[in-house]
């Protein structure tokens, strides 16, 4: 069974390989999710590594356990490097509003001075955060329903397809502006109103799939050996149904992205002063007139993180299924 | 024809009950004293103890939960969700006199979009494997992934700051009171045009991708193989087996897109300040307007299940198919 297996999903990357295009998304989805991981020391004040008197330091480290609020007071001595970008995402400066793109600022200054391309760098940081809890949690919920709606069908899958109908018939960014404006916009309330209304199509895939192989020779032997439904259904049917799910969690993860941009843009996302994408294009819209760059990088920011994701989950559907 | 009607009618009227039971629940479980659903967001603060109870009573706020789902499910079913907090006129109304802004944008961008998505989906299809197939299935990929509200964005600013050739928001201009009927309609014209093509475009790419789909299902099918094998030419092939088939799942368009639609409207009637649902939505919701915010849940719920069940039984019509297949 392992043996197969590892090699179905051999194959699977093979032909992923094949495509340029696949691969190109594949490293640019990578890079954006290591800008995001270490956003703390690619773009900060603080500089990467000081010398002092009691030694080496590297104050901009200690961003990666939770930024402080306000000023944080330098330790004494020499600054040996600094960050790539040295700008915070929330440092302040009126003096230099609206900024056009240049030397200091590669992408220009916001309308209270701060670093575009500093916010971006950290607005990766949140976007891809949500975006991938929220693909889990739907992943979690769709995989769970399908799995139980295609093992048992009957009456259990009549009240998962209605179930599922019901979600879909609310416009989906009704629903979720909905449950995010109602119990307060926060990181958590917006994963999980992303969760609880993307869940259908993993639950879709799953089920199909379950439905597929619950009657191959593999889950007879297990039911035959005395195996509890349970057992059968996430030990032996599930991590064999899992990658038409997986495909489903890369477009999730794009549509995450699109809607927490969205509901940042229209004031109920994450709140300030966290660096969100949308959360730039909204203060864009406001300079439209004035600062072209506000609106292009941001933009670009997420269309080309929610291109790459849909790409690759694309592509990974083609490389599953070669006929089609 | 008349089982497969009935039993389609039946689940939409238990979807209905759901979708009453989910906004209900949704609602109930926010944090904080329901009545304040009632007086508005100052909240409870200064409130005398016998009004607040008086308000409870009113609303039945006093009763068992069970109780206080059956009033308001009996508000739904009479379309009644009580007074709007923020000038007391009934919510339906307020949401009612806002629907037909919403209808006529949406309804132009669902033209227009279908117009073009759907031949280039057959288009692109029946030239598959092809390399300006390839390129254009990556051009889809690409529209799909913009964000709506910046494709409006940049719509605003390069249309109308760089080039004054269309308003920047709202339905008229200024002036529009003093036009005359021409003018007018040529005014109300004018102002569509942006927010229209902001919410064309992904549907664009959305209904090309869907017929391009269907068109290659198609073709994979035996019958296709067989009428090859026959020595049909390519062109007839695809005209008279393939093309005739691939238009069926097009019927189900219209019930997949109306939600799509209706989310779309919210972003870009609030950037165009366009006086429809989705703009009165996120309005009603920023200020806390729970009728008017429970009522358009359920509105939109329930237009976007009509559409679903009437493309349901239009595809039925048009394939016997999935009245027999549905039966088992």
């Amino acid at each position: 069974m392992k043996l197969r297996e590892s090699g179905s999903w051999r194959e699977i990357w093979k032909r992923f390989r094949r495509s340029a295009i696949a691969m190109i998304a594949l490293v640019y989805v990578v890079i954006v999710a290591l800008v995001a991981l270490f956003a703390p020391v690619i773009a900060n004040t603080k500089p990467l590594l000081m010398r002092t008197a009691s030694g080496f330091l590297f104050p901009s480290a200690h961003d990666f356990f939770g930024e402080k609020e306000g000023i944080e007071r330098l330790p004494q001595g020499d600054v040996v490097l600094r960050a790539p970008i040295p700008h915070s995402p929330n440092e302040i400066d009126f003096n230099r509003r609206l900024g056009e793109p240049g030397p200091n600022h590669a992408f220009g200054t916001d309308d209270v001075g701060r670093d575009v391309l500093s916010r971006l760098v950290h607005g990766a940081r949140v976007s891809l955060t949500v975006a991938l809890l929220a693909a889990a949690i739907a992943l979690l919920v769709g995989s769970f329903f399908g799995a139980i709606a295609g093992f048992y069908g009957g009456w259990v899958d009549w009240l998962v397809s209605r179930l599922i109908e019901i979600v879909l018939c609310f416009p989906f960014l009704f629903l979720v502006l909905g449950i995010v404006a109602l119990f307060r916009p926060s990181i958590y309330t917006i994963v999980i109103a992303l969760g609880i209304t993307t869940w259908t199509d993993a639950a879709r895939y799953v089920r199909g799939e379950i439905m597929r192989i619950r009657e191959l020779e593999f889950a007879h032997a297990a039911r035959a050996s005395g195996a509890r439904d349970a057992r059968i259904i996430f030990r032996h049917l599930l991590p064999n149904a899992l990658a038409p799910a997986l495909v489903s969690a890369n477009f999730s993860v794009a549509a995450a992205i699109l809607t927490e941009s969205a509901l940042s843009f229209l004031g109920l996302g994450v709140p300030l002063p966290a660096p969100t994408w949308g959360g730039m294009l909204s203060v864009a819209e406001l300079y439209i007139e004035y600062a072209w760059w506000l609106a292009l990088y941001p933009g670009i920011a997420i269309f080309t993180t929610v291109a790459a994701f849909n790409v690759v989950g694309d592509r990974f559907r083609e490389a599953l299924d070669p006929r089609g | 024809m008349s089982a497969y009607l009935a039993r389609r009618v039946a689940y939409a009227v238990l979807t209905f009950f759901g979708i009453t039971i989910v906004t209900f629940t949704l609602i109930h479980s926010v944090p904080g004293d329901p009545v304040t659903f009632y007086i508005g967001q100052s909240g409870t603060h200064g409130v005398p103890p016998a009004i607040l109870q008086a308000i409870r009573h009113e609303y039945h706020l006093d009763e068992p939960l069970l109780a206080q789902y059956g009033w308001w499910l009996r508000g739904v079913l009479t379309l009644d969700f009580g007074p709007s907090v923020i000038d007391h006129r009934p919510a339906m109304d307020r949401i009612l006199e806002k629907l037909p802004n919403t209808f006529v944008l949406n309804f132009i961008a669902f033209a227009l979009a279908a117009l073009a998505g759907i031949p280039i989906g057959l288009w692109s299809a029946s030239r598959s494997g092809h390399v300006f197939e390839r390129g254009s299935s990556v051009v889809f990929f690409l529209l799909y992934s913009l964000p709506s509200f910046w494709v409006a964005l940049l719509l605003m600013e390069f249309f109308a700051v760089r080039h004054t050739w269309f308003p920047l928001f709202g339905m008229t201009s200024d002036d529009y009171l003093l036009m005359s009927t021409t003018a007018r309609i040529a005014d109300r014209l004018q102002h569509m045009v942006l927010p229209a093509l902001a919410l064309t475009y992904a549907q664009l790419a959305f209904y090309a991708r869907f017929t391009k789909a269907a068109l290659t299902e198609v073709i994979h099918q035996d019958f296709i193989t067989t009428a090859r094998a026959k020595g049909v030419s390519g062109t007839a092939v695809m005209w008279r087996h393939a093309f005739r088939n691939a238009l069926l799942p097009l019927v189900t368009l219209l019930g997949l897109t109306i939600p799509y639609l209706l989310s779309g409207s919210v972003i870009i009637e609030t950037m165009f300040q366009w006086d429809g649902v989705g703009h009165l939505y996120l309005q009603s919701l920023l200020s806390r307007d729970y009728p008017t915010v429970l009522g358009l849940s359920v509105v939109t719920a329930v237009v976007t299940l009509f559409a679903s069940v009437l493309s349901d039984v239009l595809y039925a019509l048009a394939d016997p198919r999935v009245r027999v297949e549905g039966k088992r």
